[in-house]
């Protein structure tokens, strides 16, 4: 009997080919995010599994990207770890996206209008002068009101991507301990995407691609010799 | 469709806003009190592709579920209110307010408008408004004697009147600040309105803390930089760029796929 682990040639290119195609759908996904404001990039690497089947596995690159400066005061940037958190309908987000807005409420928010938490809850800010210091204290005209909630997760933890610039934490979220903060007002965090990369993952992908399709072609042929050729009178 | 399209097309519309965006910017540059702006985004929704398992095996691991993006969108266009360079005009109505101010205007409907664009002139009506004809507020009447108007750098208006040899204090320049002038809502004219996000404004006289002062014979030009804004769309350009080779990139895999079946 087979080893029913040892594939044969066909689905194992079958599966590179899809390996490829999931990392051209990463590679996509990361350039058309080169702009935007506290994206990560995802990236897409390949795993082997079983004895020849090469499978898609994704991490979070969670390099940081550059610092621009913007002059608004509620624009704000984590220099080095931490995620800023944010309140949605489905629980706390984590997000380095800190160019944020009041609402009608005077309350601070992201662009989506999801409330941005300080340590003791959402952060109401009354008419002022508004500062943020590099622990994440919020002053208005020289009074704390509130000091940024800023979290991470444990080396090693896995982020998920939610869209909207948002990160879902896992059990593992704990606060950074405000000596170990850098919160920069003024300043915006851009995406980490790296084109030039991107764009030689994309070549690399196509060649790959290329070869896995004519791997599978070529089994293909050799298959249909051993059908069509073989046990024919000569 | 092929997701990796649609992902690099929305990344193609990105970088086309951004570079709307950027030219608005270079279409001012010559604008007084004009403020620069900056397309912002944010990632589209992701896609958990469930994992494989090696069939018939029924100790063979599977693999973990992957998460693929599927492109961005535009979160909003920010304003950035840096101040801007100082242009040296000479003329006694051009004020510049050196610091977080606005002026307050009158629209002449009844409603309020904020401005930094401080060129100044005299209505028929003889008070000082703005190129637009809205009126300071609080009004500052010039009388028709007065000659070498003086705008001190707290606000005070003064003038010599007829043969006078000491000024005349005809008024006063407020000012007003906002808690976030980003959150300030563009009327087009150099003009703002509050909204719930900017907060109400706070009403002071030039030197007050957060307000700045007038500076006379000068006007605020444009915040954009024009090396800024070409280093900026250089980038735009080349995202763009890239975005179209990640299209060409899936289309020539798509064609690859095509061909397995001769």
């Amino acid at each position: 009997m087979p080893d029913p682990v040892r594939m044969n040639g066909l689905s194992s290119a079958a599966s590179a080919l899809q390996m490829m195609e999931h990392r051209q759908q990463v590679l996509a996904n990361n350039l058309a995010n080169a702009s935007t404001r506290g994206f990560k990039a995802e990236t897409a690497f390949a795993r082997l599994m079983g004895n020849a089947m090469a499978v898609t596995d994704t991490a979070l690159d969670t390099t940081p990207g550059t610092l621009t400066e913007t002059h608004n005061v509620l624009d704000v940037a984590v220099k080095g770890d931490g995620y800023f958190v944010t309140q949605t309908p489905n629980g706390d987000r984590f997000t380095r996206d800190g160019s944020f807005t009041l609402d009608s409420d005077r309350r601070l928010v992201d662009s989506r209008g999801n409330a941005v938490l300080g340590e003791d809850g959402p952060i109401q800010i009354r008419n002022g002068k508004i500062e943020i210091e590099e622990d994440g204290s919020l002053k208005v005209d020289g009074h704390q009101v509130a000091r940024l909630r800023i979290e991470r997760v444990a080396k090693g933890a896995d982020l998920q991507h939610e869209g909207g610039t948002r990160f879902v934490p896992d059990a593992t979220r704990q606060i950074v301990p405000p000596n170990e903060r850098h919160v920069m007002q003024g300043f915006v965090e851009e995406s980490n995407v790296n084109t030039m990369s991107a764009m030689t993952s994309m070549i690399d992908v196509l060649h790959r691609y290329g070869a896995a399709q004519k791997t599978l072609s070529t089994i293909d042929s050799v298959r249909g010799i051993a059908t069509t050729e073989l046990g024919k009178p000569i | 469709m092929d997701p990796a399209l649609r992902a690099a097309a929305t990344g193609m519309m990105a970088q086309q806003t951004r570079t709307e965006v950027i030219s608005n910017n270079l279409a001012n540059v010559n604008t007084p009190g004009f403020k620069r702006s900056r397309a912002h985004f944010e990632d589209l929704l992701y896609q958990s592709i469930q994992g494989q398992q090696v069939l018939g095996d029924p100790n063979a691991e599977t693999a973990p579920a992957i998460q693929v993006g599927r492109g961005t969108r535009l979160a909003g266009i920010m304003r950035m209110h840096d101040q801007g360079t100082v242009e040296q005009t000479g003329r006694n109505m051009d004020v510049m307010i050196e610091g977080n101010g606005f002026f307050q205007l009158d629209n002449g409907r009844g409603n309020t408008a904020y401005t930094r664009d401080g060129s100044f002139q005299i209505s028929d009506k003889g008070v000082l408004v703005t190129s637009d004809g809205w009126a300071l507020q609080p009004p500052v009447r010039v009388p028709t004697d007065s000659s070498e108007l003086n705008i001190s750098k707290t606000g005070i208006v003064s003038v010599r009147r007829g043969k006078d040899l000491q000024p005349t204090e005809i008024g006063r320049i407020d000012l007003v600040a906002f808690a976030n002038p980003s959150g300030l809502q563009s009327l087009g004219g150099n003009n703002y309105a509050p909204t719930a996000s900017s907060g109400e404004p706070v009403i002071g006289v030039p030197g007050d803390a957060g307000m700045g002062t007038l500076q006379q014979g000068s006007l605020e030009g444009s915040n954009v930089e024009i090396v800024q804004e070409m280093v900026e769309m250089i980038t735009a350009m080349r995202a763009y760029e890239i975005n179209s080779k990640a299209i060409k990139n899936a289309d020539e895999m798509g064609q690859m796929a095509n061909n397995l079946t001769r």
